[in-house]
């Protein structure tokens, strides 16, 4: 009998020790806010375009974190989505809208058509517009990220998304193969080479089937 | 155990991983002493030689001497850039630049004059000048590395940290260069000066100089040479390498002469040990003791398809095809012509570009010395690559997720330690052009960080745009909070203001009837004044219909507290002027669209007065009269009887409208007339339409008692501004009339299925009463005037006879 008595007395001892540290575990470590909504936000490209359905990459974030799909965001690309749905771990999903081409632009304001509304000013989710009322605006172009809603606003369609240029910067290697003048006709051998692995490429999703 | 300087003078060499022995071909250029090239008519300078913040500091058109800056600019990798020769800025434009890419980048293009006249070089020795000085004319004459890096001179000559060890590089691995050879043996005594004045500014414990085993002449020159410098007898030693490629990498050096390797991610110098090339010791020297600039290097111009090669000094912005030229070069079919050796250099894909800082070599094979482009085949996983690798990476995996386009995963593989030497591509067996895909991922990766760094400076702004906002918004708040406690503060003090409003309006009453008095004499003739009136006869139209506008939209919404609200509006006559302004304005627009609407009066519109324009009106409002009896027939049987009772009440509320117009100007009466007509079809044809809704009779009755106040505050606003001004009487009676017009339409809309006798009895009376206010406004214009009255009498009576016209007009119709 007192065997039982003492079971119960040193269970119910541990029982109120493990739930003292519990609860001094959870006030000492607790978590402000949801952490996954940080990982996701690192995640979006952070241009803030609204493409989403949301008003800007955090309440996306947070969106996604509440379970919403992980397609929603065009600017991010493919990429983004499966960096997303590694992160959430949910299956890849094509994207919802049409998968834009993957060419950063940015907004250039024909300044001489520019009627100096400061409607696109106030558009701009980053405040990469500079002007005043009555005055020329311009796009502060290291700033802008290109999330078109600028375009839409202007009354007088002054607004362009042009691609952002290739510089000795920010140039691809991949152009290596597409000179940018040649300097002899291009030999026959070549277009051989391409049409080789054009066969070569068709073979194998020949295979593949 | 040894320390590592003990080592050093020992002369014990290290081994470093991996390399390959190339063919090394440097005896085609080696073997005749340097020379100069005949000077080019033209020589381009790219203004972002190296590092960026430059600004240009010369304009087209400019004279230019030898050695003068062209460029301004801070920061931290800031060079200057000289001009080469002396001439004049013909053009600063986009230019091919000499890069793999070729894009296009600013150039100045100096035109040769031929005089070579210079800046004053300000010659100076050692002993005089003090470290920050040495640094600071390093820095103006725009030295470079000149192996090919083209890092900044200064910012190595400054390190942050204490030099134990400088290594003059003399190795040259590169197959074919050979300018750093014959400099060596021509202009030793030279680069030990230099070498002097870096040990000045860093004085490390040891400098040693390393040339490779094949180039004997070079080093047994520069040890001949060593025996004239007696300070530097201790300090410097002079250290024959074997050859191996790519022994002159920076860290592959280090790595023999100290057996250390340079940590990933960190540069020599934290490691105590600075690298120089020997040109840049030679360009130092000639920086610091002679004050020149920069402007020249030697380059080798070799390969099979040059008839005279060798090492030429060429100025800084030669162009390449002028260098070529002269040295007797002939393009074969698909020539290659490289910047750069064999190993680590890029084919040009424009022969017009500048030399740079860095270019040590312009190649041009034969066909057979270098190997035609042969297609890559599949990697078999031979690990010669792996061997070959002086960085000691994974080739093939890098290989194999460059080509997957994982990026990350390739930077895992520590893609970002490979210095591109080629190795792995020159030993591949499968002609995989490995060096490229690392190129491409490289610059992936580059593209990728800037991008990051990019979002999350968009990030940061557009959280600072919302706090903005949100504190803009809370401003806003607090200010209009603010207002209404000064506007209750003041409320008590209010009666002390209106009297002194009073007291001023006063003023202002009797300075208008002393102006108008004297007006009126002028102008006697009751056409006179019509004639002057005449514009603002047609403002008067234009702000009638502007404000029916403007009033049908508040009526069908506002209640009777906004019509509250418009009561304190008469008392400040600014408000009254401006809004006379807007509707002047809007009169002014109202006109333009007018002419627009007809193509012919653009030719002939003169004037709002014009005759023709007031045909054109008219034609246009019996187009549209024609539409609406069209769209009226289509709206049913079921409405006709109502559209007929409306016409004729509107018709009346219309010709009432226009007969104030009449007397000061027949031809825009026209215009209003026709006007007037159209609207009233227009009004025909939404009762029609209202007919088959069915509105509330509630309804109705709550607008027209809207109407009613807004009518007698019309009555109000017009009665105030009376007597101190006449003309704005008028617009007012007009606006008062348009209103009453406007009720009517009202009544008209809210009718039901059928227009119930007192409804229009309900018209009629609001226009009874609305002629009421205009007689009051003429009733308190007359004390002020007795003249005007006469005038303001004659006007109604010609009203009145115009009004029966009109009735009769609209009968007929």
């Amino acid at each position: 009998m007192s065997s039982i008595a003492i079971a119960v007395v040193v269970l119910t001892l541990l029982a109120l020790i493990f739930g003292l540290i519990l609860g001094y575990a959870s006030i000492k470590f607790k978590v402000e806010g949801n952490p996954i909504i940080d990982q996701v936000e690192a995640l979006l490209p952070q241009t803030q375009c609204g493409q989403c359905g949301y008003p800007g990459c955090r309440p996306y974030a947070e969106a996604i974190a509440n379970g919403d799909n992980i397609n929603k965001c065009p600017p991010g690309g493919t990429a983004t989505m499966e960096k997303l749905a590694g992160l959430m771990g949910v299956d890849p999903e094509p994207l919802n809208e049409v998968a834009q081409e993957n060419v950063k632009k940015v907004a250039y304001i024909r300044e001489d058509e520019c009627i100096g509304c400061t409607k696109c000013i106030q558009a701009c989710p980053v405040d990469a517009i500079l002007g005043a009322g009555k005055l020329m605006h311009t796009v502060i172009t290291k700033d802008c990220t290109g999330c078109d809603l600028c375009v839409e606003p202007c009354p007088v369609d002054c607004i362009d998304m042009i691609p952002v240029e290739q510089n000795l910067k920010n140039w691809d290697w991949k152009l290596a193969s597409i000179p940018v003048t040649l300097i002899e006709p291009v030999p026959e051998k070549s277009t051989v080479t391409i049409s080789v692995k054009q066969i070569d490429i068709a073979v194998k999703e020949d295979s593949q089937c | 155990m040894l320390t590592l300087l003990e080592q050093i003078d020992k002369g014990t060499l290290w081994h470093s991983p991996g390399g390959v022995h190339p063919p090394q071909l440097k005896s085609l250029s080696n073997q005749t002493a340097s020379a100069r090239i005949a000077p080019a008519k033209q020589y381009r300078i790219p203004l972002p030689q190296v590092g960026d913040c430059a600004r240009l500091s010369v304009n087209v058109g400019d004279k230019v001497a030898q050695g003068q800056q062209l460029t301004e600019g801070e920061g931290f990798m800031y060079l200057p850039v000289h001009s080469p020769i002396s001439g004049i800025v013909s053009n600063i434009s986009l230019q091919h630049s000499n890069h793999a890419s070729g894009l296009p980048v600013l150039t100045c293009i100096i035109e040769s004059d031929g005089l070579n006249s210079q800046v004053d070089y300000q010659v100076s020795t050692l002993g005089e000048l003090t470290n920050q000085q040495i640094l600071d004319k390093t820095k103006q004459a725009g030295i470079a590395g000149l192996g090919g890096a083209t890092f900044p001179s200064h910012i190595k000559l400054n390190p942050a940290s204490e030099i134990d060890l400088v290594i003059i590089n003399g190795v040259e691995c590169e197959p074919y260069i050979t300018s750093d050879d014959v400099l060596m043996r021509e202009n030793a005594f030279e680069i030990f000066k230099g070498i002097q004045v870096i040990n000045q500014l860093l004085s490390p414990q040891r400098i040693v100089v390393a040339i490779e085993d094949n180039k004997p002449e070079a080093s047994s020159a520069m040890q001949q040479c060593l025996t004239q410098f007696d300070d530097l007898q201790s300090t410097v030693k002079i250290t024959v390498i074997p050859t191996k490629y790519p022994s002159g990498g920076e860290k592959q050096l280090i790595q023999i002469i100290t057996g250390r390797e340079v940590p990933t991610g960190s540069i020599p110098a934290q490691q105590g040990i600075v690298v120089h090339n020997v040109g840049t010791a030679y360009a130092i020297q000639d920086a610091v003791l002679h004050g020149k600039p920069l402007i020249e290097r030697l380059v080798t111009l070799t390969g099979e398809q040059v008839k005279q090669p060798g090492n030429y000094w060429l100025p800084i912005g030669t162009s390449v095809e002028h260098a070529l030229e002269q040295v007797g070069f002939t393009a074969m079919d698909n020539q290659k012509v490289i910047i750069g050796g064999p190993m680590m250099g890029y084919a040009l894909p424009e022969y017009n570009v500048p030399v740079l800082k860095g270019t040590n070599c312009i190649l041009a094979p034969s066909a057979n010395e270098i190997a035609p482009d042969v297609d890559e085949k599949a990697c078999i996983r031979c690990g010669e690559c792996a061997v070959a690798c002086p960085a000691l990476l994974l080739p093939q995996q890098l290989f194999w997720h460059a080509k997957a386009e994982e990026y990350d995963k390739a930077a895992s593989f520590n893609l970002k330690d490979c210095i591109e030497c080629g190795c792995c591509s020159f030993v591949c067996p499968s002609d995989i052009p490995l060096v490229e895909y690392y190129r491409i991922a490289k610059s992936a990766l580059k593209n990728e960080a800037e991008e990051k760094q990019q979002a999350e400076q968009a990030k940061i702004r557009f959280e600072a745009r919302l706090k903005r906002l949100e504190d803009e918004k809370l401003a806003r708040e607090e200010k209009s909070r603010l207002a209404a406690e000064k506007r209750k503060a003041s409320a008590n003090s209010a009666s002390n203001k209106s009297t002194v409003a009073e007291a001023m309006a006063r003023v202002a009453a009797k300075k208008k009837a002393a102006e108008q008095e004297g007006h009126s004499k002028t102008a006697e003739a009751p056409s006179e004044t019509g004639a002057s009136n005449g514009k603002s006869a047609a403002v008067k139209a234009a702000i009638e219909r502007a404000k029916a506008k403007k009033l049908a939209n508040k009526s069908s919404e506002t209640s009777d507290s906004t019509a509250a609200e418009e009561n304190p509006q008469p008392v400040n006559d600014k408000k009254a002027q401006i809004a006379a302004a807007v509707a002047r304005a809007k009169a002014k627009k109202l006109a333009a669209n007018q002419s627009t609407d007809n193509s012919a009066s653009v030719e002939e519109n003169t004037a709002p007065v014009d005759d023709k324009k007031a045909q054109i009106a008219a034609a246009v409002a019996r187009a549209k009269a024609k539409k609406l009896a069209k769209q009226n027939a289509d709206a049913g049987i079921y409405s006709t009887t109502d559209s007929e009772t409306v016409d004729s009440s509107t018709t009346e509320a219309a010709a009432e409208v226009s007969s104030n117009a009449e007397p000061v100007d027949d031809k825009k009466a026209k215009i209003a007339v026709a006007v007037a007509r159209a609207k009233a079809k227009k009004l025909a044809k939404q009762n029609a339409d209202d007919g088959i809704d069915s509105t509330t009779y509630t309804e109705t009755v709550n607008s027209e008692s809207v109407d009613s106040s807004t009518t007698d505050t019309a009555a109000i606003v017009s009665s105030t501004l009376e007597p101190v001004d006449d003309k704005k009487a008028k617009i007012a009676a007009a606006v008062a009339r348009a209103k009453a017009k406007k009720l009517a339409k009202q009544n008209a809309d809210a009718d039901i299925d059928s227009t119930t006798d007192s409804e229009t009895v309900d018209s009629e009376s609001v226009d009874s009463s609305t002629t009421d206010t205009a007689a009051l406004v003429s009733n308190t214009a007359e004390p002020v005037d007795d003249k005007k009255a006469r005038i303001a009498a004659a006007v109604a009576k010609a009203k009145a006879k115009k009004l029966a016209n009109q009735q009769k007009l609209s009968e007929k119709e």
